[in-house]
Order: C-alpha cells, then structure tokens, then sequence
C-alpha cells in the first residue's frame, strides 16, 4: 500500500492562527505534499465542497459556539465527506475522547496536541490500513446493498486481519442490521458488543433496537443509562425524545430537546425534531420560534427543505396567524409542490384550505377520497383533522381521529388531538370517538 | 468547586496549545538546519503529559473521573509506546524492547492507559542499565502489560509509590469487565533482573 503523503493535500482547520501555522508545520515535516487553510465553520465547509481534500486536521475548538465535531456531523449530514478523506480531529484536552468514545458519528481519529511529525504519521498510516480494510464494504454500505454489506462484513469478522477491527466490524453490521430493519438480529448483537465493554453507542443502539419493535418502556429505560452516564452524547438524548414521543410523553420529549439544544444552538437537524415535540405538546409558540430559526438560520444550500417551510406554516396556523401560515406556503415552489408525497401533499392542502379558503379548499376537497382511505404520518394526519374541522367536515375528521387512535401514534396525537376537537367546540365528539374505539379494541380481542 | 476545575482545564488546555506551537517550531527548525532536536521536543511532550496526569489525578480523587472506552489494537499501543520511548532511551545507551503476542482489539482508556506505561517506561529507565521490556499478552480474560528492567530492582517491596503509580493503580482498578477489575502490581519479579510493573486490565 501507498504509505506516501507526498501526493496528499491537506486541510488544516482552526481558528487561532498561530495553531493553525503549527499544524500546517507539522504536516509538511510528515511529508504533506500541500496544506491549505480554514480558519472559520463556513470557511471549513466551503472549501472541503468545492476541492475535497486528502486529510483534514481540524482543531475540536472552532470559536464561535462551533466545535469540530458539529462541523464532522454537518458534513456526513449533507454527504460531503467522501469515504477516502481522513477525518482527524485536533484537541488540546483529553475531554474530546469522552465525545468519541460515546457517539455514534466518529472522526477516523482524534490526536492530543501535543505531537511529533512522527505520531501524526503513525496514526495517518493506520488510518490508512483500516480503510484498505473496509473499502468494498463502504462502497456496498453507500450503495444500500445491504445483504451484501453485510456478507462482507461477516467474511471480515472471520478474518485474520480483522482480529484487531473486531469492534468496528460488529458494530457497522449491528448498523447495517438496524438500516436494514432487522431489529432482533441488531439487538443481539448490540447485546454482544455490550457484554465485551460498556460502549454508550451499543446502549443507546440497543434502546434503538426496541424502540423500533415497539417495546417502548425497555427502549426508554436502556436510553436513560445512556443519557444519565454520557451527558456529552447528545445524539442518545434525540433517540431519548423520540421514544418519549412514542409513549406519548410530549412534555418530556421537549424538555429533553430543549436541554440539549441549548449546548448545541446551531444544530437545526436537533431543533426540527424540537418544533414538532413542542408542536405536539401544544407549546405553539416555542415550535413557531424553533422552526422560525431554523428556516432563517440553517444556511447550508438544500438545507431548508419544503417540509421545514410546511412545519413553520403549521406553527403559524397554531397561532390563528393565518397571513403568516400564507406567507410560509408560498415559499415553497411550484415545482417542489409538484413532487410531494401524498403525505406533504395532504398538508399543504390542508393548511392554504385554512389560511386561504379560496386558493386552498378546492384543493383540499379534491384530495378528499385519498384522505379517507390513506394512511398518512402523524403531523400530516394532524394538518388534515385541523382543515377538516375548520371547514366543518366532520365525517373527514373524526376518520383521521379515529385512525389516529387505533394506530401506532395514538399516545403521541392524542393531546393534540383533543385539543383540536376543543378549539371547534367538538370535545363531546371527541369523547365519544375514544369510546368507540376503545370498545373496538375489546371486542377485537 | 466546578469552577476550580474549570479553571485549571482551560488553562491546561492553553498551556498544551503553546507547548504544540513550540514543538512546531523545534521540528521546523530540525528540518530547516538538518539537525535532531528530538529530545527537546520530548522534554516538551513530558511537560504536557505531566499537566495531563495532573488534571487526571485532580479528577480522579474527587471521583468525577470517567473512562473512556475504546477499542485499541493492543500492538499499535506498544508501538506508540516505542515511538514515545525508545529515541529517549537510545540517548541514555537504553534499549527498549517491545514484545507484543496479541492481534486482539481491547476496550480500554486509550490515553490514559498509554500515559500509564509511558510513565513506567520512564521509570524503568531511570534505574535499568541496558534494556527495558515492555511485554502484552492476552491471560484468559485479562490484557497484561509487563514492564521489565535490568536494573537493581527495588529496595523495599512494596515500594512508596510517587503520584504517577498511585494514580495508575487507581485508573487500572477503574477498567472493569464481567466482573473483574483491573490491577497495578509493582515486584522484583523481572526476568531482566531488576523490577517489575504489571498492569492487568480486563
């Protein structure tokens, strides 16, 4: 293999000068045939975007309220970093090795300033070998081939070379398994992984495992451990939110998010998973804040997606701001209104048919049959009940209510449910709804 | 109190910072003039290590100390031990040799554990008077490393320990699995002749 990083452009990352020219030194004692500079976040993801480079060092510590590691995870979450790039965070402190041990999304490596020319080369070198290792797995894991992902995987697990990679090879196949949606294999082998060390990533794998079986009281339980032995994890507190919306617990799904979002302030993936726990809690205000922010501050290109505009018109509509709720509507293009799915389909319908009846209900009416018979997700379903009661439907809305109660959603819907049913005088209805269904499901079983 | 170590992790963190811009310059000088300053730089890399072990042991004994656990390749720890060590010792007519009989991963404390065996590579070599060993091997269900001299071994066993030993011998009873705990046992038990340390962790 080729050990030479003659050839291999680097990108240094840091936001004090001074480091930065320590690093660049560093690197070209190593050999780097060419260093180039980012001193900022924006910096730093314009320029591994427009010329990818070979390896990038970047220092933990970004200024700004930004850390290495949020610029780590904004670059996987727009798939900026090819699977060839080294990734190599810089710190001064041990601290960041919590981060690494516990998450999910790792860099190749972290180095502790501070180092020889020697040690960076050592640990480029090994880098290098792991990723020879798992190259045709990468390249069937982007291509979501995951049958054979996971062949290769086994083969490797077998392997005398993989002996050292062992931890890693069970792990990528615990992922694949949970991609795949195999859930009990995932679990037992998570399981596994836990009996051979306490990784927080494997806890928090297994809470993931159950929470996708349904066994929710198992899955929040193994999150709390996580989240209680981790505070620097804040991808397990996400999982934590969304099982806490699954048992219905609204109110402790936003509090989580917003304890968290408070260290992360310029995560807007974090946030959206915040406007619509806050949305189902009923705490409109706080949603509409949240999805205002993100809409304005989440600047990467493609970020903003018609969906985000579709949850700031649906806070807006919340708060009886039906000029705002338009204004959010018309953001998004013709074109993307063109290629929704039914699900975003259903929800623009629904929400320009309470914003403005005259350009909105035709439409919505039009999509009525659908709307009967469908199965949508729980936020569409939730826009559809809310125009359905507002134009006085009430055959459309108790049918989305009702499918609401008997599905899987139910704990999570119910409190915005009733509160929908009460804004339009309909609480009564809505009782009787319960009944119903609840009376079904005795007699089912 | 969280503040005092608040404070003194900062300022750890910045002293590193400054320590790296000055190894920076050491080892840009050394390729600019073709000499070796090798032991400047590890004189450097001493000092920053010595603050680390500090902050740890400050951590340790208010018990707000975690590990962190990671899966090594027990081989490429002996190599950055070597890579830490062995230059140092080759100037004191030292020689460290390193014997490692595992391919296996370990979860383990990268860092701290390889600090460990640095400062016991450090140690051996202020009484050794011609090698050092340093030995990894899978026992059943432990990981041992063995550092071994050939010097006169200690005066009195079990001998005082300095910060540095104490510390190490708390931080390998934190590694626990299944059950077993880690341990830190100091002898005269070295094939070289001299003395003996061994770290098991499971």
């Amino acid at each position: 293999m080729n050990m030479d990083f003659t050839d291999k452009r680097f990108l240094v990352i840091d936001d004090q000068a001074m480091a930065r020219e320590a690093l660049r030194s560093i690197a070209q004692t190593a050999g780097a045939f060419s260093v180039e500079f980012a001193c900022n976040y924006q910096d730093a993801i314009f320029r591994i975007r427009n010329n990818t480079p070979d390896v990038i060092l970047c220092d933990y510590m970004l200024g700004d309220g930004r850390s290495g590691q949020q610029l780590l995870e904004e670059l996987r979450r727009f798939k900026l970093l090819p699977d060839e790039t080294i990734f190599m965070m810089v710190t001064g402190e041990q601290s960041y090795e919590q981060v690494v041990s516990a998450v999910e999304l790792v860099p190749d490596d972290y180095i502790i300033k501070p180092f020889s020319p020697d040690k960076l080369l050592l640990r480029l070198e090994r880098i290098l070998v792991k990723k020879a290792f798992f190259a045709d797995y990468y390249k069937e894991r982007r291509k979501q081939e995951f049958a054979r992902a996971l062949a290769l995987l086994e083969t490797k697990l077998n392997s005398t070379a993989g002996r050292g990679y062992r931890f890693e090879i069970m792990r990528q196949k615990a992922e694949t398994l949970l991609a795949s949606g195999h859930n009990t294999a995932a679990e037992a082998l998570y399981r596994g992984i836990l009996d051979a060390g306490e990784f927080p990533w494997a806890r928090a794998g297994i809470a993931r495992t159950l929470q996708r079986q349904n066994r929710l009281d198992e899955a929040r339980h193994e999150i709390e451990r996580v989240v209680a032995s981790t505070p620097y994890y804040f991808d397990a507190f996400d999982v934590k939110a969304t099982i806490c919306l699954a048992q219905g617990d609204t109110d402790e799904a936003q509090q989580v998010l917003e304890q968290v979002a408070r260290k992360t302030p310029r995560n807007y993936l974090r946030k959206r998973l915040l406007a619509e726990a806050a949305s189902l809690n009923g705490d409109t205000e706080t949603a509409r804040a949240v999805m205002s922010d993100v809409i304005a501050n989440d600047n990467m290109p493609g970020a903003v997606l018609a969906e985000d505009r579709l949850a700031l018109a649906r806070s807006h509509v919340a708060h009886d701001d039906r000029i705002a709720g338009e204004a959010a509507l018309i953001g998004i293009r013709d074109s993307e209104v063109q290629n929704f799915s039914l699900d975003n389909q259903s929800s623009y319908a629904a929400l320009l048919a309470i914003c403005c009846p005259e350009r909105g209900k035709k439409k919505f009416i039009g999509l009525r049959p659908a709307l009967m018979s469908t199965e949508l997700a729980i936020m569409n379903r939730l826009d559809v009940l809310h125009a359905a009661l507002y134009l006085n439907d009430a055959e459309l809305a108790d049918r989305q209510a009702e499918s609401m109660m008997a599905g899987p959603d139910a704990k999570s819907a119910f409190s915005a449910m009733r509160k929908l049913y009460a804004l339009y005088g309909r609480e009564v209805d809505f009782r009787e709804l319960q009944k119903q269904v609840a009376l079904r499901r005795i007699h089912h079983t | 109190m969280q503040k005092l170590l608040d404070i003194l992790a900062s300022g750890i963190h910045d002293a590193k910072n400054q320590l790296f811009i000055a190894e920076s310059l050491i080892s840009d000088a050394e390729k600019r003039h073709s000499i070796d300053l090798a032991e400047a730089r590890y004189a450097l890399e001493s000092a920053a290590n010595r603050m680390s072990r500090m902050l740890t042991s400050y951590r340790v004994m208010r018990h707000e100390s975690r590990l962190s656990l990671l899966p090594v390749i027990v081989s490429d720890l002996c190599a950055e031990i070597a890579l830490d060590q062995r230059n140092h010792l080759a100037h004191r007519n030292l020689a460290l040799d390193v014997e490692c009989t595992t391919d296996e991963a370990w979860p383990l404390d990268r860092d701290l554990v390889i600090d460990m065996l640095n400062n016991a590579v450090q140690n051996a070599g202020r009484h050794a008077r011609q090698r050092i060993r340093l030995t990894a091997e899978q026992q059943g269900e432990m990981l041992v490393f063995k550092v071994d001299d050939d010097g006169p071994g200690f005066a009195n066993l079990p001998p005082s320990r300095g910060t540095g030993l104490l510390l190490a011998a708390e931080l390998a009873r934190m590694h626990v699995r299944r059950g077993h705990c880690g341990s830190l046992t100091l002898s005269n038990g070295s094939p070289l002749g001299g003395a003996r340390f061994e770290l098991r962790l499971p």
